[in-house]
């Protein structure tokens, strides 16, 4: 008798790849749509930096006028954290989050795929000033009153209210989507204590965006608002007030650093235990940790209007002092993870290690800015300019090349070559450190932010051309890694489910997962299932005592810890 | 005997260790400009005390990963696990409390430190009106003596030595910032509206000098140009100084010109521009050119090549100067304060 086995692999109809692609709804192609998107970005932003530092390289004006100057800084600073950062890690939780849960994809597949497009979007929007008279040119955080329709008229302005407001929706729609999935789509036995680090600090992150974006969209459509229908929000000649401007954007603003650090966080705490084949160390107070930094993220604004004379100093000095606090526990958390660990160094840790040490300068300056004194010396001048990259870049960037060195196996099923991914980590970590350790430098001598030029006699000729050196270091260092992603999908060895003895659930099925993710889950004790199943002699829950572990909801882990090392004393 | 693998560990971490202390050495310049006030000192003193914790701090961490990494690496071939350390409370609980003992002492210091900053003489020795405009100073002087600059070239702000100085920091437009690198302090000139008083800082100068200064918050295709230097002498220099500056105010060029025979008519519109970038007269004979300001913000002009230099002019007025007769030839007509956006060329034909 002949009998039709129904496969589930199997595409129900078919359609034409191109079709496939624009019409998903698969959270694993739409994370990677979102990761293509946001490099396409990354390239064009990192393409105006060059510009920027081109001109500053030496005295005088070479290459540019002030006023493509100031464009290019201003959309540098914009697409980099709106349209790359944000999206980037945006991307990686939405491939990674509903494997790490367990779950089969994103709680709602078609607002994903909204939130994903409404991104290109918005981006070509912001770029689009180019082609109307020239694009934004007030800084990425278009201070009024100079971004009022009086002293910056172009319609650039305007297009880059409006892509940024969509872009902000797009964000808005993800961080509600990533919210829904972690809460309400994981898998059996997948307490909120057993949940991979990357995915609590996707759904802090998710949070913050819930509850930061909307503020800036208001303060976006206020100021379209004064720009082109007579308002005076921030006008201070008709009774408005500018420093409301700032008030508005930072209260995002803030916010929004966390939302781009907190994710390579995760990052990084899920790749440093892979390759010390330890568990992260404090899971619990990491997970704390986070939830602080989340808190306290909303109540440290003003740190950056110190000098308008116009908040209270010692509240929002003591705030952001604090913030140092779980950054330090969870730098602690780290390096006692690799402390007696069994260290791998493949390019993911190299660039999750770069993270740790990168990081930990921003972190630092971060610090020295929030002491107001401190600050009236150094606000806006290249000091912050170095701590916003030492964030962003030496923290969030690194983060997502870990990421994309780590998880490019599961999504392609081919391995990255590691030879090229070392000579990129080691030209990105040399030009980063040579662009920007010495902006350092010019800003504690008073070079200010934003200036297309300065004079010869300052002082700041050399340590300039050493930072541009620098950042043609990093646009080189690309190279390797867009031959690489190349060579690799072409021709890359096979990565089989699991090359990295991954903890978490996304290396128990194939690379690339089947649309539906899983054929069937291992069980889930704690926060490393598949380190359970693989390291099973002695170091996995004996099979009678197994329903037990399922009953207790939390401390799941330290459960399983605990028999471990008793049975470890056992042997 | 050293046991071989133990040696050419520590030679590894000493090869690990060297591209830091370079990073160290480097941390040694990692200073602010030689503080030139009393107040600037104090915050010069508090960024040390700063810098030196965050030295140890960076070594400290810095120099675990680079531990780390060199002596707990995998050895090819080994398979086996590690032991699970999955955390220990008592060491978790030092560790939340050592950064928070930094960051707590490093608050108190600071606001210590943001005592004298902030500090308010009862009687300043000058008080000084500054207002900042794009993209140029205004210095106003109690004495009456109002300096003015050209964008571009540095205005200079006469002090005096070893007596509070207190600027009061208003905004024509957008924000500014008073910025003097030397003196270690800066300070936003926004226009408040009616929505708060105008900032202001205090100072006191501690040695003779010219300390240069300049704009700090982006306002503009400007902005770099906005430069200023302060000028600090002793008291009686100063007074001298003030009474020759009072003296040798050069009247602005008289207006007039009613019976012109030609009269070139310029407008300043809004958004910094003049309504033309080329203009012409006739050789040989005096023309006039009237100045009309359509725009928000005062604007003036001026020929570069003749040295002719008029005065501001107010929002919704209007000049006209009679210019005296000139050469054939191109010349630059601009407005000083905006020289980036409002500059033209003036064609006298034969």
């Amino acid at each position: 008798m002949a009998t039709t086995t129904l496969d589930p692999r199997a595409d129900t109809y078919g359609r034409s790849w191109v079709l496939d692609w624009l019409t998903t709804v698969d959270h694993k192609k739409i994370g990677i749509l979102y990761i293509v998107n946001s490099f396409i970005f990354f390239f064009a932003a990192g393409i105006l930096a060059l510009v920027i530092r081109s001109e500053l390289a030496v005295p005088g004006l070479q290459f540019v006028d002030v006023e493509t100057y100031n464009q290019a800084f201003t959309m540098h600073g914009t697409i980099m954290i709106f349209l790359f950062v944000v999206p980037v890690l945006s991307g990686f939780g939405n491939y990674i989050v509903p494997l790490q849960i367990g779950a089969p994809d994103m709680a709602f597949p078609r607002i994903n795929a909204l939130s994903f497009w409404l991104l290109p979007l918005g981006g070509l929007l912001i770029f689009s000033g180019y082609l109307f008279g020239g694009a934004a040119a007030e800084g990425w955080t278009g201070y009024a009153p100079l971004a009022a329709e009086r002293f910056s008229p172009g319609v650039g302005t305007d297009l880059w209210i409006i892509g940024l407001t969509l872009v902000g929706t797009a964000s808005i729609l993800g961080a509600v989507n990533f919210i829904a999935t972690i809460f309400k789509m994981r898998a059996p036995g997948m307490t909120l204590f057993r949940m991979p680090i990357f995915v609590w600090t996707m759904l802090v992150t998710a949070v913050l965006i819930l509850l930061a974006t909307p503020v800036l969209a208001g303060g976006l459509i206020a100021l379209f608002i004064d720009r082109n229908y007579g308002g005076s929000f921030f006008d201070p000649s008709v009774g408005g007030n500018p420093i409301l401007w700032q008030h508005i954007f930072w209260f995002f603003g803030h916010p929004e650093v966390y939302i781009v650090i907190l994710p390579a966080m995760g990052v990084v705490s899920e790749i440093i235990p892979v390759f010390s084949r330890k568990p992260l160390f404090g899971y619990k107070a990491f997970v704390f940790a986070t939830i602080a930094i989340g808190l306290l993220s909303f109540s440290v604004w003003a740190h950056h209007m110190f000098t308008t004379g116009q908040v209270l100093l010692p509240f929002f000095a003591f705030m952001t002092t604090l913030i140092g606090i779980p950054t330090g526990v969870k730098m602690f958390n780290w390096l006692a993870t690799m402390w007696r660990g069994k260290i791998t160094l493949a390019t993911p840790m190299l660039f999750a290690i770069g993270f740790l040490a990168m990081f930990l300068i921003g972190g630092i300056s971060g610090v020295m800015l929030g002491q107001p004194p401190i600050d009236f010396h150094l606000q806006d001048t290249y000091f912050v300019v170095a701590h916003l990259h030492y964030v962003f870049f030496g923290g969030s960037v690194f983060g997502v090349f870990a990421a994309a060195y780590y998880w490019f196996p599961k999504m392609t099923g081919r391995m990255l070559n590691e030879p090229l991914g070392k000579v990129h980590f080691w030209l990105h970590f040399i030009g980063f450190n040579l662009t920007f350790f010495p902006h350092h430098q010019l800003g504690l001598s008073g070079m200010p932010r934003r200036i297309a030029d300065y004079s010869p006699d300052a002082g700041w000729t050399i340590l300039n051309l050493i930072s541009t050196v620098g950042a043609f270091m990093i646009a080189v260092s690309v190279l390797p890694f867009l031959i690489n992603v190349v060579a690799s999908l072409i021709n890359g060895e096979p990565a089989g489910d699991d090359p990295w003895e991954g903890n978490t659930l996304e290396w128990a099925t194939t690379s690339p997962p089947p649309p539906y993710n899983f054929d069937r889950l291992p069980p889930i004790h704690s926060e490393r299932p598949l380190f359970y199943l693989t390291h099973g002699h002695g170091h996995a829950v004996a099979a009678g005592r197994e329903h037990e572990v399922e009953e207790a909801e939390e401390g799941a882990d330290e459960d399983v810890a605990g028999d471990v090392e008793k049975r470890e004393g056992l042997v | 005997m050293p046991h071989p693998g133990a040696r050419s560990r520590a030679r590894s971490i000493v090869s690990a260790g060297a591209p830091l202390l370079v990073v160290l050495l480097l941390g040694g310049c990692l200073l602010p400009p030689d503080p030139k006030t009393e107040a600037g000192q104090d915050v010069f003193n508090l960024y040390v005390v700063v810098l030196a914790f965050a030295a140890v701090v960076f070594v400290g961490v810095e120099g675990f990963i680079v531990y780390a990494i060199v002596r707990y690496r995998r050895q090819p071939g080994d398979n086996t696990l590690p032991e699970q350390h999955h955390g220990n409370t008592k060491v978790e609980i030092l560790w939340t409390a050592i950064p928070s003992v930094i960051v707590l002492v490093l608050f108190i210091m600071s606001i210590i430190t943001l005592g004298s900053v902030e500090a308010r003489s009862d009687e300043p020795g000058v008080t000084i009106e500054v207002t900042a405009k794009q993209w140029t100073w205004d210095f106003s002087y109690p004495e009456g003596v109002t300096i003015s600059g050209r964008s571009g070239e540095p205005t200079e702000l006469p002090v005096p030595v070893g007596e509070p100085i207190r600027i009061v920091l208003h905004s024509a437009d957008v924000n500014h910032a008073f910025f003097v690198p030397q003196f270690l302090i800066k300070r936003d000139a926004i226009d408040m509206g009616e929505n708060a008083s105008p900032n202001e800082i205090e100072f006191v100068v501690t040695e003779a000098g010219t300390y240069a200064g300049q704009c700090a918050e982006f306002c503009g295709i400007g902005h770099k140009d906005m430069i200023f230097v302060v000028n600090a002498m002793p008291r009686a220099d100063y007074d001298a100084h003030m009474a020759a500056l009072a003296a040798s105010e050069t009247p602005p060029p008289a207006a007039g010109g009613e019976d012109c025979a030609t009269t070139i008519a310029l407008a300043a519109e809004e958004s910094i521009r003049f309504d033309t970038d080329s203009i012409e007269a006739p050789e040989d004979e005096d023309f006039c050119i009237e100045l009309t300001n359509n725009d928000i913000v005062e604007h003036n002009v001026g020929i570069d090549e003749i040295g002719f230099y008029g005065e501001n002019v107010a929002p919704g007025e209007s000049i006209t100067y009679v210019i005296p007769a000139m050469e054939a030839g191109e010349y630059t007509f601009l407005c000083t304060l905006h020289p980036q956006a409002m500059v033209g060329v003036l064609t006298v034909t034969e």
